[in-house]
């Protein structure tokens, strides 16, 4: 009876179909619901507030002297050839060096001490003997200059790390291992060639092992060139239940003895010259200050260290970035919304019937809300960084300068690990359909390891293992200053130095969100809604 | 593509409860059929897995000859309105239309074209949270029509409506079938379809009771009953009796048969001289019809009201 | 006011939700406190001064009071999710009271889990802490409740779990609508902590750790240098009362004024 009915034929014309499509729906989803919108900016805002609270809760000053007035700003921080913020304090005996030259030298004992501020607490202080610090070290040097920051390549006996060649702060390759002692001396040499640099080491002063070779780019022809001393400050680090660390200890100095001082080359005439790099500038080395001559032999001790600065002297950049928490919770909270919502009200069945492929409709989710907070993240995390760093330096504090690239990453990284969490948060958002499960699972799951690891709530080994297993390990995208090893600083989470690279924390948190949109996608296609 | 929807042998359960059992019909177009049953027949659930949201554990849903989750664009061959409440708030009627309309590929052109078409355009850039019921459902009947689809698909579509409402939407219904359309229509009151639906997928406990236009319906339920009023009632009870009908008393003056036609009723009454004073052919409204297919078929049923006495006393 | 209470007992027991987040609030901050009583040692002689076993041991309130705040905010943000809201005002037309009745029902279940954690957690502690050398000798005796600064923290602890509730609930009530409040409500206690990281000046630092719900509430926890905190204890909690109250009072007269 119905057999002679035609079908109706659609007048409206068909549309392309595909991932596009689903996207664009998604997108026009997002953006028509001015709540979150309101949201976003909401996001971007809170991270801009809190980067100002941040430069304007810091205060540097500093003063010259017992009874002379604070000064805002900080003490001056050298700055090396690769500009990052070094440390360059160290006894110095040198000669002028000009154009090629090589030195030799045996160093006979090192001996360490413990500075203890005497009654006058400008004073010199007073040393106990104590174990030599494992990264005091003396050795052969040769300088572009005496002033701090100059270039450098040396050839030097550790503490407690062999022989090494360091050059320019940054640059470090082990050499021979094992301590000096009477009965163990170390011969070293180190010999110029133009702008290379060659270390070598021996037992006897016959057979040498080379340490390794540098050059120094644009190192004048003439140089400063002797022997050095330096010991770094002794540090014990605690860690307080939720209030960070502290760190104890105090000055260290190191007597290094040296004899067959051996030197050829365009060396000038004359006397060596002790310098303290790093001092007043005012005193050279005598014998009181720790620069002995008997005949052939020398005995030299320093304090301070020739190494990048990392901690402690200022304010590294990711600091400003503290509200990307709040940014975090802000989108998180959206990104289970996004997809929550549409369960609650029944939608996510109109928006299935649309797009069958439901993969696709999740994809397509995870796009808008990785893209939407990735924008809002970049934007508020390159306001935020000039705008703290401002308020920082003009309240008297140092910032750790860093490169260029490690700025943009840092700016950039921020950004994606808020993009990769605000998707994370739409697939737990997806597996559970409730919003507040899913929005306190997901902030547990990155905020509350990151508190216990850097809040000093756990000991350093555990803190790091939580950084290296939670999505909290995404933060190290945020570290601008690398954790070097030959500072024996506490390179902790509490400090700010993460167990993994930058980018291998970053792939732990993406590994977390793929895994999660793997879950909800399955769940997705599998669940009857 | 042809305007079908084809439902062959679908069970599911939800845990112990078998929510579908066997259901099997077919949506021709040209019709708006109708689609009735209890509450918890099984109507949503069909649905779905029409649109291919449940899965069914037996059995297949082909829309056109292919299941829906092949489809390329689906909105374009099925509009579905599934619940008319399932918006974001904040949105406007008009954007939650875009969204669905990008989905599909399809322009703020068609938007606006069916916002006209149920009479929303004004209305339209309102948040959605705002609107009476009446307006959700037009809305939703709207996004069945963004794709201008061959096939349409409406879950209780009547909902909330005001007599005007439902009057219109019976003739939009009407129109649509008459442009050769397949329209399936869900509700849980008969009298809903009454002037719409001219065929009918009764279904109950999952599977389907009847599957039949309307007309034949009505007559299968008012069956070939002829009420008899006669003061002659042993005597009209013997004859109709020994002709083959079976004959009830329902009052003091009026018997009930069944099995014969009235006109072969009148002559046999006449033939043994029974006076009677009235014969009438009963027929069943739609609703009667639908009750009585219904009647094993019902979930949740009130209890008498005396049980319901009782208990309150308690 | 009684049949109100009744009404949302019934309410918060005939759902499976609260029960299996009152559990799994017991579970988390036992574990958690497990785990951080068994990840700290006592290797130097330097830890000898500086450890707060206490405090330690009770670490698992950090993770517990994140889901005291979903089971509150649940409490009042389902109610809107679902429109259930109206029925219960429908019910109960005196608003003060259902925001008083749900505030006291939340808190009573809260205090009766809270006690359960915090007692394992002292459990957890007293039997951890000895096998990693945190013994009576470097200074460390087993925890016990019979030690006053011990009592107070652990007691504290308990009240501070219900105070968190009680915040929840009342941010609930405020934004009504369950994903934002749990949002704003762990934005609020665990933003505060990682600012006080980042922000150096003392005066600042101290400032904000006598201001934010977490950190000043959680004072109570410290037995060690009690008096260097930059808040007292007990003061400390009434900081997080204060909180609790205020956002109280703003949901109760929002309830009031607005229309459902």
């Amino acid at each position: 009876m119905t057999a002679t009915v035609t079908s109706y034929r659609s007048t409206v014309e068909t549309g392309r179909a595909g991932f596009g499509q689903v996207l664009r729906a998604e997108w026009t989803k997002f953006r028509t619901v001015r709540g979150w919108l309101v949201a976003t900016a909401v996001a971007v805002l809170v991270m801009i507030v809190l980067g100002w609270l941040t430069g304007a809760g810091s205060h540097s000053s500093y003063n010259s002297g017992p009874g002379t007035p604070d000064i805002v700003g900080h003490p001056y921080v050298p700055i090396g050839p690769g500009g990052e913020a070094v440390q360059d304090r160290f006894s110095f005996v040198h000669r002028t060096l000009d154009g090629d030259g090589s030195l030799t030298v045996r160093v006979t004992s090192l001996t360490g001490a413990q500075v203890h501020p005497g009654p006058d607490p400008s004073g010199p202080g007073q040393s106990r003997p104590a174990p030599v610090q494992p990264w005091a070290k003396a050795g052969l040097i040769v300088k572009e200059s005496t002033q701090q920051g100059s270039a450098y390549a040396a050839i030097v006996v550790t503490g407690g790390h062999g022989v090494r060649m360091q050059y320019n702060f940054t640059g470090d390759k082990a050499g021979p291992t094992g301590s000096v002692s009477a009965g163990a001396p170390r011969w070293l040499r180190l010999t110029r060639t133009g702008d290379t640099l060659t270390g070598y080491a021996s037992t006897d002063g016959t057979v040498w092992t080379t340490v390794g070779s540098v050059r120094l780019a644009g190192l004048p022809a003439t140089v400063q060139a002797g022997l050095f001393a330096a010991s770094p400050s002794q540090e014990n680090v605690t860690q307080h239940l939720g209030g960070g660390g502290r760190v104890t200890g105090g000055p260290s100095r190191l007597t290094a003895g040296f004899d067959n001082l051996d030197v050829s080359g365009g060396f000038a005439a004359g006397d060596w010259a002790g310098t303290a790099v790093g001092g007043d500038g005012t005193a050279g080395l005598d014998e009181r200050t720790g620069f002995m001559q008997y005949g052939d032999r020398v005995s030299l001790t320093g304090s301070g260290d020739i190494a990048p600065d990392v901690t402690g002297s200022g304010d590294a950049m990711e600091q400003t970035l503290a509200g990307v928490f709040g940014t975090l919770t802000v989108m998180v909270v959206l990104g289970v919304l996004f997809v929550t919502g549409e369960y609650r009200r029944g939608m996510i069945r109109t928006s299935l019937a649309a797009t069958p492929r439901r993969g696709g409709v999740l994809a397509a989710k995870a796009v808008v809300i990785g893209a939407v907070t990735f924008v809002a993240g970049l934007v508020a995390a390159a306001v935020t960084v000039p705008l703290a760093e401002h308020i920082l330096r003009t309240n008297g504090n140092f910032i750790y300068p860093v490169s260029g690239l490690a700025q943009a990453r840092v700016i950039v990284g921020t950004a994606a690990l808020l993009a990769v969490a605000a998707v994370l948060a739409l697939a737990v958002g997806t597996i559970l359909r409730r919003s507040a499960g899913a929005v306190a699972t997901v902030i547990l799951l990155i905020v509350l390891p990151y508190i216990l690891a850097t809040a000093g709530v756990l000991p350093p080994e555990p803190s790091r293992w939580l950084l290296r297993l939670t999505p909290a390990a995404g933060f190290a995208i945020q570290q601008s200053l690398p954790a070097y090893p030959q500072l024996s600083r506490a390179f902790t989470p509490a400090f700010g130095f993460y167990p993994l690279a930058p980018w291998a924390g970053f792939a732990v948190l993406c590994g977390w969100a793929g895994l999660a949109l793997a879950a909800a996608g399955y769940l997705l296609r599998r669940r009857d809604v | 593509m042809e305007a079908t929807i084809d439902v062959t042998g679908l069970r599911k359960r939800f845990g112990s409860t078998v929510a579908l059992d066997g259901m099997t019909f077919s949506v021709r177009p040209g019709q708006v059929t109708g689609f009735v049953g209890p509450n918890g027949a099984g109507k949503s659930t069909t649905m779905r897995v029409i649109l291919s949201l449940d899965s069914a554990d037996e059995g297949s849903a082909l829309v056109g000859g292919q299941p829906y989750h092949r489809l390329r664009h689906p909105l374009h061959h099925v509009g579905a309105l599934l619940d008319a409440g399932a918006l974001h708030p904040a949105r406007s009627g008009r954007n939650h239309l875009l969204w669905l309309a990008h989905s599909q590929g399809l322009g703020t052109r068609r938007v606006d074209a069916v916002l006209e078409q149920v009479g929303l355009a004004k209305a339209a850039r309102r948040r959605a949270g705002g609107y009476s019921l009446g307006m959700r459902q037009r809305l939703g009947i709207a996004a069945a029509l963004l794709g201008d689809p061959p096939v349409l698909m409406l879950d209780e579509p009547f909902n909330g409506l005001d007599p005007e409402g439902i009057v219109w939407i019976r003739g939009f219904l009407r129109a649509l079938a008459a442009e050769g359309r397949a329209v399936l229509v869900s509700s849980h009151l008969m009298s809903e379809l009454q002037d719409s639906a001219s065929h009918l997928v009764v279904v109950g406990r999952g599977r389907v009771v009847a599957d039949t236009s309307v007309q034949a319906l009505i007559a299968a339920a008012s069956g070939d009953r002829v009420t008899v009023r006669t003061t002659a009632r042993t005597e009209a009870m013997t004859v109709l009796a020994r002709s083959g009908a079976t004959v009830t008393v329902t009052d003091r003056d009026t018997i009930t048969a069944s099995g014969l036609p009235a006109g072969r009723i009148v002559g046999l009454l006449n033939e043994a001289a029974v006076p009677f004073s009235e014969i009438s052919s009963h027929r069943a409204t739609l609703e009667e019809a639908y009750m009585e297919l219904t009647r094993d078929a019902v979930e949740y049923r009130a209890a008498p009201l005396a049980a319901n006495r009782e208990e309150a006393a308690r | 006011m009684r049949t109100a209470l009744h009404a949302e007992w019934t309410k918060l027991r005939t759902v499976p939700g609260p029960c299996a987040l009152l559990s799994g609030a017991v579970l988390l901050t036992v574990a958690l406190s497990a785990l951080v009583a068994a990840a700290t040692t006592c290797a130097t002689p330097g830890c000898a001064r500086d450890l707060d076993t206490v405090k330690l041991s009770l670490s698992g309130v950090q993770l517990g009071q994140a889901v005291v705040a979903v089971l509150a905010v649940l409490a009042v943000g389902g109610e809107y999710s679902t429109g259930m809201i109206r029925t219960t005002l429908t019910a109960m037309p005196r608003r003060a009271a259902v925001l008083a009745a749900k505030a006291a029902t939340v808190t009573g279940l809260v205090l009766v889990a809270g006690t359960v954690a915090v007692l394992g957690c002292v459990l957890a502690g007293r039997l951890i802490l000895p096998g990693n050398g945190l013994t009576a000798a470097p200074g460390y005796p087993p925890l016990s409740l019979a030690d006053g600064p011990t009592l107070r923290a652990a007691g504290g602890s308990v009240l501070y779990l219900a105070l968190i509730g009680l915040l929840s609930l009342s941010v609930a009530t405020i934004v009504r609508e369950s994903a934002a409040a749990i949002g704003l409500v762990l934005g609020l206690l665990y933003l505060f902590p990682i600012l006080l990281h980042v922000v150096t000046d003392p005066g600042w630092q101290r400032r904000l750790q006598q201001i934010a719900p977490s950190s000043a509430g959680l004072a109570i926890q410290a037995t060690v240098g009690v008096h260097d905190l930059p808040i007292g204890p007990w003061a400390g909690l009434g900081v997080l009362a204060g909180w609790a109250a205020g956002a109280l009072l703003a949901g109760a007269l929002l309830l009031r004024l607005r229309d459902c």
